[in-house]
């Protein structure tokens, strides 16, 4: 039984006899063209994602005092709020904390084929990596299941530059 | 803590629609219009105006509240928005609260608005400017891959089905039936739930509430005026609210600890003790219906896991010993983000003063608590309310 006639905002009309609104839909394709935004990577981001890009590595940054690894790492602690310094090397080997199975796109539309989308912890650490995962079927996948990253060959310094994640 | 008492004397809120011909502003104007003529009060009678509204994103107008601010009554007048993403409807009701208390103004006006059908081609797919830029915004997620991660887990840790929780749903769109602004009421089954379309396992179509127009308000006085305006005030007993971290991996998705703190600031406010008995309704937040149970769990109403066993039991129910969602929630009435906050705290206010037609919950309740949860998934607001 249809609850909702319309589950697509894109699908709904005007109202009736109300003037159709082109100077509206034309404000609402922003960002304009020629507008964007360049974020700075941040003193951790550019830690944590040069590690990514040379060496193929996850780095956390250890708070002595709370006895926290923070992954994605940080400069300082968000619970004592003393400067973070020490930064270390995540051993590649996670364990699906919870997972989704994706079946529509960003747009509300349906995907030909699901995602597997997981939150990624590791042994110890505060924290975790939001990622894909394949080399698997969304019917076996189960929380709890150990994972690594898969690296691609050539890295650029982002997320995506890990492929997914693989069960091991 | 010398602050003063603070009643509610006014409510009103407009339509929950999937598309409103009116702006936002002309919306807020006409929910702000109705909570002042409820009350007999005119734009004069205002000290301050309290505004909530959500990601500017939906509308693709920055500075939202500023744009918002005739329309919600705010000429020449002390003006504020309140911003915490899903959990604003609350949060103002707490910020317009303290207005009061606080004796910085006699009488305030809180309107919530929210107008989500201008996000195309879908409001969901704004969030992408929420999710951090480096670690999350590249993969392409979707708000609802962090609503069926919670999901997931909760249902890991104590072992509840899809089954149990559906009921939420069709418990809420039945309840909105009664609910003349309602969006989505609907006599719907668990199968039906169970049978609508996987959108991100394990939520599908129904356990979702729809995107919304609509606005609602409020009037607030101080307690030397609300007796001049009302015999039936009613009094906001408790405020809280709580921000947990903003990283996803570092919560306790099973559990929101932040409702918590929230809810706990708020009952010890309220001299509440043990509110799974002392609260007569509940309005906890209903995006999702998995987020009815976890919310009420939060706010301290059962134990952790324990929801869906008073969902079965009935307890739950319009007609039951501590009803959740009367007016039909986010899942029946709309969710109209910020909107549907603050209609939750209005329902409460019509339920407390028997004003609630249809949808009244026998037995004359005294005390109720309303919630609020949002943002980034890390936000818990709650309100207490009494008579």
């Amino acid at each position: 039984m249809p609850v909702e006639k319309v589950t697509q905002v894109s699908q709904t009309k005007p109202w009736y006899g109300a003037l159709s609104s082109k100077y509206g839909e034309a404000l609402l394709k922003t960002p304009e063209p020629g507008l964007y935004g360049q974020y700075t990577y941040g003193i951790a981001g550019e830690r944590f994602f040069r590690e990514i890009k040379d060496n193929a590595k996850i780095t956390g940054a250890k708070c002595q005092k709370c006895n926290l690894i923070y992954v994605p790492p940080r400069i300082y602690c968000e619970r004592c709020f003393e400067g973070l310094e020490e930064w270390c090397e995540i051993e590649n080997k996670g364990e699906i904390h919870t997972y989704t199975i994706g079946w529509v796109d960003l747009d509300g539309s349906r995907l030909e084929e699901p995602v597997i989308l997981a939150l990624v912890k590791f042994d110890g650490v505060y924290g975790g990596i939001v990622h894909k995962v394949e080399e698997i079927s969304a019917d076996n996948v189960k929380i709890g299941m150990k994972v690594s990253a898969v690296f691609k060959e050539k890295r650029e310094g982002s997320i995506l530059d890990i492929k997914y994640f693989k069960p091991i | 803590m010398g602050m003063r008492k603070v009643a509610i004397v006014g409510a009103g809120m407009t339509k929950f629609m999937r598309r409103a011909h009116e702006t936002g502003k002309e919306l807020s104007w006409q929910a702000a219009k109705i909570a002042l003529d409820s009350c007999e009060l005119t734009l004069d009678d205002i000290g301050c105006v309290v505004m909530g509204t959500a990601p500017d994103a939906f509308d693709n107008i920055h500075m939202k509240g500023d744009y918002l601010g005739d329309g919600a009554g705010a000429w020449r007048k002390p003006y504020i928005r309140g911003f915490v993403g899903g959990g604003t409807g609350v949060f103002v009701a707490d910020q317009a609260w303290y207005h009061v208390a606080s004796g910085l103004f006699d009488t305030c006006l809180v309107v919530a608005e929210e107008k989500m059908s201008s996000a195309m081609p879908h409001p969901q797919g704004n969030f992408i400017t929420c999710w951090d830029m480096f670690t999350e915004s590249p993969l392409g997620p979707s708000l609802l891959w962090f609503f069926a991660w919670e999901m997931n887990r909760y249902m890991h840790a104590h072992g509840i089905t899809e089954r149990e929780i559906a009921m939420v749903s069709v418990k809420n769109k039945k309840n909105a039936m009664d609910h003349p602004a309602a969006q989505l009421p609907a006599e719907i089954t668990v199968e039906d739930v169970l049978n609508s379309e996987v959108m991100a396992w394990p939520v599908k179509r129904l356990d979702v509430s729809p995107t919304s127009d609509g606005a609602v308000a409020l009037v607030y006085a101080a307690e030397h005026v609300a007796k001049r305006i009302t015999d039936k005030p009613v009094w906001i007993e408790g405020v809280g609210w709580c921000l947990d971290t903003i990283y996803v991996g570092q919560r306790d998705l099973y559990y929101p600890k932040y409702v918590e703190y929230a809810a706990r600031q708020a009952y010890d406010m309220a001299g509440i003790k043990e509110p799974s008995k002392e609260i007569d309704i509940a309005e906890p937040y209903d995006p999702f219906d998995y987020k009815e149970l976890h919310n009420a769990e939060g706010l301290l109403l059962c134990g952790k896991g324990e929801a869906p066993k008073l969902l079965a039991d009935g307890v739950t129910q319009r007609t039951g010993r501590q009803p959740w969602c009367p007016s039909g929630g986010a899942l029946g009435v709309g969710n109209a983000i910020a909107a549907t906050g603050l209609m939750k705290v209005a329902e409460l206010f019509w339920q407390l003063r028997g004003e609630a037609g249809k949808r009244q919950v026998p037995g004359r309740p005294k005390k109720g608590v309303a919630q609020a949860w949002g943002d980034e998934m890390q936000v818990g607001s709650v309100i207490v309310l009494g008579v």
